[in-house]
């Protein structure tokens, strides 16, 4: 009798285990980032940062779409932050993995190609850290974006640093960059209301690591402040040589770069006093529960700080999991971009998201955070204030564009 | 018939069947690229492999094409038929100037020289922002023929292929009536000797130059295609580095034969493709094996492939 009842029990558990078996599935999601380059300092925190997602996802029950779950496995592809390789990476990801979904995109070249053909596929496009305003005003029903454009910061910028009572600025960075001159040109126009003026406009190339010319030069002009933009490490070099040419005025900056990526180039005390006006980002002295976890998992996991931009690309794999389960379809693109398009912010984000009519993304599908002023004091960003930024008005002038 | 026009017509069959063959449609991208880069290498090969000047300006040609063309449909609303028909005259102007004072040069200086002028097309891409838009790029860039869902449909991978095809064809055989031409064998008796030819009269110069800016005009060809097919430009990729795989694309292949730049085109598309399981490594992997094929194989794999022949088959 017992051992009837046994291979009772083991049968209907077989069947039981056979049916959650068959219930879960594995989704492919793809990630086509900059994983070598110069601007792999951006790409590949993304890219971790989507692996560390869906491996949260995973082990939290995977997504749920009605009687079956689905368990994210991440393919990932490097870009180079190169178009043709972008292109490469993503016909590839769509074409013959069959992936629907394609995270990461932390630079606006790249992500241009792609944006320009993804709007014929049947695929949703995230895209992260890229800040080329245009990406978002191109009317594309399937593609969403986490990180606001680059003048919407560079206004909210322009205004702090009038606030201080600076008249002239100088400016030295990556110009050639479009969303570093946007960010300029918008910093300017704002800067300029309040009497301001723009004195210099000096340019450094990516790849560029002597600034002493382009600061030598500013540094003849006498400038109230110096502002520099770029990718952490020529602004790194920047922040090293100002101190080096002995300039001792208020230095600002829009980089994104984290502690450590800063400390491989400079001192701390060649960083003292250093602001960065830039989206509230990862920085542990403004963020929340979420943002902790989130670096603590990151640097247990990977070894090394997570850099203040890379949540951008765990937000969407995050986001892509309640949107799919809101559509309650994998195979529906229209439904989950639409169901992206309709998100409300999340508990697991990590960026501090300022909701446009109550969702994470407006209808350009554009996603806005606050954003900070950070100053480094000993050793550390601390963040000293949110800076004063309409997310609803640069919606609307955003939508203008289209 | 000879066996090198048999394989000649198995390899135009190969490629006319190539889109039924080919189930994922990824291949079908990476062949499109490759046939623009089979352009791109045939005039490379022109000016390297057939009169021996290393030109280090072909992606800067390339991209005066691609911008001219994308350009020339935006701001004087062109068709696109007649801006890909134009962008290889356009660039042809930049590379008769550019040509004129490079080829008072010769061997390292005449690469240096092509290498500085192809900085100064880039960083002229990435700061004439007003027209080209700087590194955000242009994007939105038509295609030929009378938009989506037309009888002949550009924006079905297919039909740009049999396109592209063509048009490598034309381009290898316009290149192959040059090499057998007088012009041809002037080239390839600059490459030999070129005081030799100076000293008997025949005005040297004249004909680098028109190999100079011939071989551009297929650069410029070869952007337009490029800017048609991906929509979307930006200088990133028509910078030095994208000039050095043309030129491997011709030593890879074989410089100085027809066959050459054909293989080396898709040498250089498909290798780094197949790389990509090396995540991280793929640029080193890709390296070496560059570095291996050029030291074992400096009369490329079209250079091999004779001397394989030669020695199993007799055949000369």
């Amino acid at each position: 009798m017992m051992g009837k009842s046994l291979l009772t029990c083991s049968v209907a558990a077989l069947l039981l285990g056979t049916g959650s078996l068959a219930a879960q599935e594995t989704l492919k999601i793809g990630v086509a980032d900059a994983l070598t380059g110069g601007a792999a300092v951006y790409g590949l925190p993304q890219a971790n940062s989507v692996e560390m997602a869906a491996d949260e996802i995973n082990a939290a029950g995977g997504i749920s779409v009605g009687d079956e779950t689905y368990m994210l496995d991440v393919i990932v592809y490097d870009d180079k932050a190169n178009p043709t390789e972008a292109t490469n990476a993503v016909r590839k990801l769509i074409d013959r993995d069959g992936v629907k979904y394609i995270l990461g995109f932390c630079c606006s070249g790249a992500t241009g190609a792609i944006a320009s053909f993804i709007g014929y596929e049947d695929a949703v496009m995230l895209v992260g850290n890229a800040a080329e305003r245009s990406i978002t005003t191109q009317g594309l029903t399937n593609l969403v974006r986490t990180r606001p454009p680059a003048d919407y910061t560079g206004a909210a910028a322009g205004a702090f640093v009038a606030r201080q009572g600076h008249k002239r600025v100088a400016v030295l960075g990556a110009l050639e960059t479009s969303f570093y001159a946007s960010y300029v040109e918008a910093f300017e126009e704002e800067f300029a209301k309040s009497g301001g003026e723009v004195i210099a406009h000096e340019v450094f190339a990516s790849k560029d690591r002597d600034m002493s010319p382009q600061l030598t030069k500013i540094r003849a002009m006498d400038p109230d402040a110096l502002l520099v933009v770029g990718y952490v490490e020529p602004a790194a070099f920047a922040y090293r040589q100002s101190t080096e040419l002995g300039m001792d005025i208020p230095r600002y900056g829009f980089t994104s770069g984290s502690e450590e990526q800063f400390l491989r180039v400079a001192t701390t005390e060649q960083m003292e006093g250093v602001w960065d006006l830039r989206p509230t980002e990862l920085t542990l002295q403004s963020t929340t529960d979420a943002g902790l976890a989130y670096h603590e998992h990151y640097l247990e996991r990977f070894g090394d700080a997570p850099s203040p931009s890379s949540p951008y690309a765990y937000d969407q794999a995050w986001a892509l999991k309640h949107a799919i389960e809101a559509a309650g379809s994998v195979d529906d693109t229209e439904a989950v971009a639409a169901a992206l398009r309709d998100l409300k912010i999340f508990p697991e984000a990590v960026m501090q998201y300022r909701p446009v009519n109550g969702k994470m993304f407006d209808d350009n599908g554009q996603a806005y955070t606050a954003n900070g002023a950070f100053q480094w004091q000993d050793g550390h960003w601390v963040f000293v204030e949110e800076l004063p930024s309409d997310p609803e008005a640069y919606s609307e002038f955003l939508s203008s564009l289209n | 018939m000879k066996f090198k026009t048999l394989l000649m017509l198995a390899a135009l069959v190969l490629f006319l069947a190539l889109p039924q063959l080919i189930t994922v449609k990824y291949y079908l991208h990476l062949c499109i690229l490759a046939l623009i880069w089979v352009i791109m290498a045939q005039g490379q090969n022109l000016i390297q492999g057939y009169t021996g000047y290393v030109s280090i300006v072909q992606a800067g040609f390339m991209g005066i094409g691609a911008y001219s063309s994308a350009l020339m449909g935006s701001h004087f609303g062109l068709p696109v038929g007649m801006t890909i028909i134009l962008a290889p005259l356009v660039t042809a102007v930049f590379a008769l100037v550019a040509g004129y004072p490079s080829l008072r040069v010769k061997g390292h200086y005449f690469a240096i020289v092509t290498l500085a002028f192809n900085m100064v097309i880039f960083i002229v891409l990435l700061n004439f922002t007003h027209l080209t838009n700087g590194e955000a790029g242009i994007s939105g860039i038509h295609k030929p023929g009378y938009g989506r869902g037309a009888m002949i449909d550009f924006y079905d991978r297919q039909v740009y292929y049999y396109f592209v095809l063509a048009i490598a064809v034309l381009m290898t055989t316009l290149a192959a009536v040059i090499v057998r031409s007088r012009i041809g064998q002037i080239l390839l008796a600059i490459r030999q000797n070129e005081d030799l030819v100076a000293s008997v009269g025949v005005a040297a110069w004249r004909y680098k130059l028109f190999a100079f800016v011939i071989s551009a005009m297929f650069a410029g060809l070869a952007g337009a295609l490029y800017a048609h097919y991906q929509s979307f430009i930006n200088p990133e990729i028509f910078g030095v580095a994208q000039s050095m795989d043309a030129i491997l694309a011709v030593i890879i292949g074989g410089s100085g034969t027809l066959t050459g730049p054909v293989i080396g085109a898709f040498f250089v598309v498909f290798l780094p493709e197949y790389l990509r399981f090396a995540d991280s490594f793929r640029l080193i992997l890709y390296g070496l094996i560059l570095v291996l094929a050029t030291i074992f194989m400096p009369r490329g794999i079209v250079g091999l492939a004779r001397d394989l022949g030669t020695r199993f088959g007799g055949r000369k």
